[in-house]
């Protein structure tokens, strides 16, 4: 007799809570016939090097480790599944009322703070957005905030400097992504402190990578049962609320093209 | 100048593990602003003091591990005993006064017991075979959970062996009290003789057909390992098996000078009721401090709020468990 050795996942330790996620997320696959099991990395780079070399089968990437591993791999590689929330992220440009800003051209001229460089939501999408607008990278002052780097962001530290940054008036405006947006209560929880005046268009975060490699006999079952995980099970409601989603879905590739764009625009190196 | 808090709020529990707490600064108008922070991302605001605000990351139910308290209900049958043990938790001798709990109140509580959660039921004293209507008691309470009563074991002769003969059989467990294997240590805390008639108590017992269980009280200066090893070996002879064959400790409660310290916030609670009001746990039923309410009935209204309590005191501890490291 045979035994398949379980699908060893990668993740990246941003926060305490990886471990109850993932520890959930392993045992909800406990005898299914698509077991698995979980390591955290301290950093993406080092999780996207392991995936391709073979070291994990899955990572559970965001979307600049995907647009990397698909660069370094020349697209020998897929995206199996995502949240239901990763196929709607977006990123806010917020400002003081009163600033005068009411579009990405207002900016021309006045100082935008940013996220970590290596945040997508933060600091990458949003220089695209600017050139999308007609800025030239000359046209802002850019304020970066690098903070927690190799973790794409995913701590929303450098946004929330960001935004200190805008109420201490050493910054016109900040750009965050939606969750972190979210997350200060948009603008009704500081009377008086923040507005938000752009909204980009929705693109796409995390999803769990696999390279071409992987058999679909072994990542179809485990796909499937990934995309049982029900809501209304408290069991696994309690992963999904930690995870942040309703759902799992299957990808939508599109919503990353705006990110490919903006990494061939900047030059972001395949790894830093 | 615009308040920071809600950025220090984001901050500080993003970066705690679910059902830890934080502390943030608050500025003085700063209260409502968390409070309405939590309620929108499902945190909780667990306290406000000193000029901070205490925030737990998730919801109550995912801070989780509050374990349900022990489904039992103890009653309080009466105070008043033929002995006057020295480590008496509820202070119970012959001068105690009855202070009867009575088959009415008894009826009535049984009856709620079931619907508020109730699984099992303890009749203890004070020593219950002096009461002259035990029996008909223990019928109501068997008729509708299965029940425990305490008892010495001494008095199962003329019209208190009849009394005890006409219980029931099914649904009934006898608890009888034998502190060790010998009379030395047993007769030293409850008196000279006792240990035989408490000895002869078990065999009248389970001769009559009774499911007994036998319990131990053991002071901290004569918990012994030998002295245990005797006694589990004097009741496997018996025939008992060990799940029926308890040891605990002395608690530092009414007579008990020396024992186990116990505060409601230590104590798992077993909501206790004597006919003064309604307790945190057995051992406390003389205690000011373990007294939940004086209010007997609704019983359900008693055992929320000891739950409410409950989960309360645990959450604290972890509270104060993680403000207080030492290093």
């Amino acid at each position: 007799m045979t035994t398949t050795r379980p699908l060893l996942l990668g993740a990246v330790a941003y926060t305490p809570n990886v471990v109850p996620i993932w520890e959930g997320i392993r045992d909800y696959f406990a005898g299914t016939g698509a077991e698995m099991d979980f390591v955290l990395y301290s950093n993406y780079g080092r999780q996207v090097d392991e995936l391709l070399d073979g070291a994990i089968d899955i990572a559970w990437n965001t979307n600049l480790a995907w647009v990397r591993t698909v660069r370094r791999t020349d697209g020998a590689c897929r995206a199996l599944a995502m949240r239901d929330t990763d196929l709607s992220f977006a990123t806010v440009f917020v400002t003081r009322p009163g600033s005068g800003l009411r579009d990405l051209t207002d900016l021309k001229g006045r100082r935008l703070a940013l996220g970590s460089r290596d945040s997508a939501q933060a600091a990458i999408l949003p220089v695209h957005f600017l050139r999308g607008a007609g800025l030239a990278p000359s046209d802002v002052d850019l304020l970066r905030i690098d903070s927690d780097l190799g973790k794409h962001g995913d701590t929303g530290r450098s946004e929330l400097d960001a935004i200190r940054a805008v109420l201490d008036e050493q910054a016109d405006a900040a750009a965050l992504g939606i969750t972190t947006w979210e997350a200060i209560g948009r603008d009704e929880l500081m009377p008086g402190g923040l507005e938000a005046f752009w909204q980009s268009p929705t693109y796409c975060h995390c999803n769990f990578t696999a390279l071409d490699t992987l058999p679909a006999e072994r990542s179809d079952p485990w796909v499937a049962h990934l995309l049982a995980m029900d809501w209304d099970d408290p069991a696994h409601r309690r992963i999904l609320e930690l995870e942040g989603l309703r759902r799992w879905v299957l990808p939508d590739l599109i919503g990353y093209a705006s990110l490919f764009d903006a990494v061939q625009e900047q030059k972001i190196p395949d790894r830093w | 100048m615009v308040s920071r808090v809600v950025l220090d709020l984001v901050e500080r529990v993003s970066a705690v593990a679910d059902g830890a707490t934080v502390e943030v600064p608050l500025g003085p108008s700063d209260a409502d602003t968390v409070a309405a922070w939590c309620a929108r991302t499902g945190n909780e605001l667990a306290s406000i003091r000193d000029g901070y605000a205490v925030v737990r990351r998730g919801r109550r139910a995912l801070a989780g591990d509050v374990p349900e308290p022990p489904a039992r209900l103890w009653l309080y049958t009466n105070f008043d005993c033929n002995l006057a043990c020295g480590y008496c938790c509820a202070r119970s001798s012959p001068q105690a006064a009855r202070r009867a709990l009575g088959v009415d109140r008894v009826r009535r509580l049984v009856g709620e017991a079931g619907g508020a959660g109730v699984a099992e039921v303890y009749l203890t004293g004070g020593e219950p075979f002096l009461l002259p209507d035990l029996d008909g008691l223990v019928t109501v309470c068997v008729a509708k959970l299965p029940t425990t009563l305490l008892t010495n074991g001494m008095l199962f002769r003329g019209s208190r062996l009849a009394m005890l003969r006409r219980m029931p059989r099914a649904g009934l467990t006898l608890q009888i009290s034998l502190d060790s294997a010998t009379p030395d240590r047993h007769d030293r805390h409850r008196g000279r003789g006792t240990w035989q008639r408490a000895f002869d108590g078990i065999g009248t017992a389970r001769a009559e057909g009774f499911r007994v269980r036998v319990a131990a009280t053991v002071a901290p200066d004569e918990d012994d390992a030998g002295d245990r090893d005797s006694f589990h070996e004097l009741l496997d002879r018996l025939g008992i098996p060990r799940e029926d064959q308890v040891v605990r400790p002395v608690a530092q409660r009414g007579f008990a000078t020396d024992g186990v310290a116990l505060t409601v916030q230590t104590l798992l609670p077993e909501v206790t009721v004597t006919a003064d009001g309604v307790y945190w746990h057995p051992v406390g039923a003389d205690h000011l401090d373990q007294l939940v309410t004086r209010q007997l009935f609704p019983l359900r209204v008693a055992i929320d709020e000891v739950h409410r309590r409950f989960a309360g005191y645990r959450l604290s501890m972890a509270e104060a468990a993680q403000r207080f490291p030492c290093a």
